[in-house]
């Protein structure tokens, strides 16, 4: 038995190393010593026939329709896959490429995949910052976003509640959106290898759905320990107390 | 480089400091060269500018030359995006007056080049496919044009070999010298190179240029080699996702004794997460600001880490304290900010 992890559209939605969250998957399952494999995925005839995670991160605006068109290619599985389960996490631009759409501040807007709830739309200024968020299910997430749209939509199904920074925006005090095991988020970059508890549940998922137990190994008592301080850095410069991390 | 090209023309030239933030740099250079009638000296003037402090300068600056080397995301909390980047670019090149000198490796550059203004004219440098073949992630550029450089349309990189290049110029071969070992110091030579023949036109020689880049002394901290407490001690400067895998793929396989700093310059690392330094094998001591977040993206590289000691003084005492390595020369890899830090401590002197 071996993880297949998808990276999905590694050359135009990795602006800020979001598809190392697939690298990060990946390896932990190795040091709990379950044999995986990353395969980068830019068009559908590239998709394995067994999956078991999907990873799309964070491109920029110009790419956004060049994307949209490939993910659409991929439609029919991605709304499958989500459905029975698999986790799919999506960040940023990616994830609003999931949603029901894009709209920009000139009016136009790009429909999206509609197999996340809710739509991206214009908000003053860029928000870029630490951001700290409580979620029921994979315990508080620390990160970094860097986005220019805020979120509607999601509010029934948020992926937590925001201790700190923008998130979806419109006074909405959350972040994120779940359904099932499929989620968006603003916090861009390695978002599992910081939060490595998130990764953990991901991977439990994973499986669980193999048949199979799921413990983190020993090489990441180590890591994890590099993870823990680089989140006290963070929630000290949020001001937010670092005991309550945990 | 190009600097030095133009000086070995005897042209007499004004510039600023080597580092890009021009704001500061240049006032303090225009308030201690200037005369009392606001005159600065110098035939040429040549500044170095990033995108956000361009863009901002040359709103009252007119230009003959434009000389564009690539669009990288290498400052993110502060241009966001390469589009936003390349926006600012397309603003600085509207202020040149006779040419616009352009890395045509560059997808984005190339699509400025079909904006220029009418009447001026775009040169172009770039490498050939042999070049673009060895350098094993590419050339760094946020998106690299499909074709090469016809070498009829510019100046090309033919062939890198360690710290020598050939560029070919017009059909001719013209072997150089590089500052140190790297495709992208070939690069900085070729534009260095092409902009040069466009700012002195008729007087530009092949032969003058080609001397002059191989004199140019080993660059300040990027691959510069130092005597620190009696031992040889290698400098590697990390500024962008760009250079941090070139010069992580530079470092000779098997070198035993690695410091590596990250430190506040970088407000957030994610953007290194892309570059592959599993090469690096182990590092003896991770430091500076970001420490935590350097091993734990060394570490998820596959990279083996000895200790982490996120202050940056102590670990350079023990670095350096410790013994000799049995293979290759210990090595520092450096963001600016602990580059500066580095200096300061071991009081080395600041370099121009």
């Amino acid at each position: 038995m071996t993880f297949t992890i998808v990276s999905l559209l590694p050359g135009t939605q990795n602006t800020n190393g979001d598809a190392q969250n697939a690298t990060v998957l990946e390896t932990r399952a190795e040091w709990a010593g379950i044999a995986a494999r990353t395969v980068l995925v830019e068009r559908a005839s590239e998709l394995p026939g067994e999956i078991d995670a999907i990873v799309l991160g964070s491109g920029s605006d110009a790419s956004l329709e060049r994307s949209r068109d490939a993910l659409r290619t991929m439609h029919d599985e991605l709304r499958r896959w989500g459905t029975e389960g698999i986790p799919i996490l999506a960040v940023g631009t990616g994830w609003e490429l999931l949603s029901w759409g894009v709209e920009h501040r000139d009016g136009s807007s790009l429909e999206g995949l509609g197999i996340l709830p809710g739509r991206a739309v214009p908000r003053d200024g860029r928000v870029t910052g630490d951001i700290v968020v409580s979620t029921p299910r994979f315990g508080q997430l620390v990160g970094f976003e860097n986005h220019a749209r805020a979120y509607v939509g999601a509010e029934a199904s948020p992926l937590g509640r925001l201790r700190a920074g923008e998130g979806n925006g419109r006074d909405s005090g959350q972040e994120g959106v779940i359904m099932g095991s499929v989620i968006g988020t603003h916090l861009h970059g390695p978002v599992l290898a910081k939060n490595p508890a998130f990764a953990d549940a991901l991977l439990r998922i994973m499986a669980e759905r193999r048949g199979i137990g799921y413990a983190p190994g020993e090489r990441a008592v180590t890591v994890d320990a590099y993870a823990a301080a680089a989140r006290a850095a963070q929630l000290r410069a949020a001001g937010l107390d670092v005991e309550s991390s945990a | 480089m190009l600097v030095a090209i133009l000086r070995a023309h005897e042209v007499s030239i004004f510039t600023n400091p080597s580092t890009a933030n021009i704001s500061q740099g240049l006032t303090s250079a225009l308030l201690e060269q200037a005369d009392w009638r606001g005159r600065v000296p110098g035939d040429v003037a040549v500044l170095e500018m990033d995108e956000g402090h361009g863009a901002l300068v040359m709103q009252g600056v007119d230009a003959r030359v434009v000389a564009l080397t690539n669009v990288m995301v290498d400052q993110i909390d502060r241009f966001h995006d390469s589009e936003m980047v390349a926006g600012m670019l397309a603003r600085i090149a509207a202020r040149a007056g006779e040419a616009v000198v352009l890395n045509a490796d560059d997808a984005y550059l190339e699509r400025l080049a079909a904006r220029v203004a009418p009447g001026v004219a775009v040169r172009r440098f770039g490498v050939s496919a042999e070049v673009l073949a060895a350098a094993p992630r590419g050339l760094g550029n946020t998106e690299t044009s499909e074709a090469r450089l016809d070498p009829a349309e510019g100046v090309v990189v033919a062939r890198v070999d360690g710290a020598s290049a050939v560029l070919l110029d017009g059909g001719v071969e013209r072997p150089i010298g590089l500052p140190a070992r790297g495709i992208h110091y070939a690069v900085d030579a070729a534009a260095a190179y092409a902009t040069a023949r466009a700012v002195l036109g008729e007087r530009f020689s092949p032969e003058t240029a080609s001397a002059a880049l191989s004199s140019i002394p080993p660059v300040f901290g990027r691959g510069e080699r130092v005597r620190i407490r009696e031992q040889d001690v290698d400098f590697v400067l990390v500024q962008n996702p760009a250079s941090y895998q070139l010069n992580i793929d530079a470092i000779p396989a098997g070198t035993e004794q690695i410091l590596f700093a990250i430190g506040s310059d970088v407000r957030d690392p994610s953007y290194f997460w892309p570059v592959d330094a599993s090469s690096l094998g182990r590092v003896s001591i991770v430091s500076g600001s970001k420490a935590a977040e350097a091993a734990l993206m060394l570490a998820y590289d596959g990279v083996a880490i000895d200790r982490v000691e996120p202050e940056l003084g102590r670990a350079l005492d023990d670095f350096l304290a410790a013994p000799a390595p049995g293979n290759g020369v210990k090595t520092i890899v450096f963001t600016a900010d602990s580059m500066r830090r580095t200096r300061a401590h071991l009081g080395l002197t600041e370099a121009e």
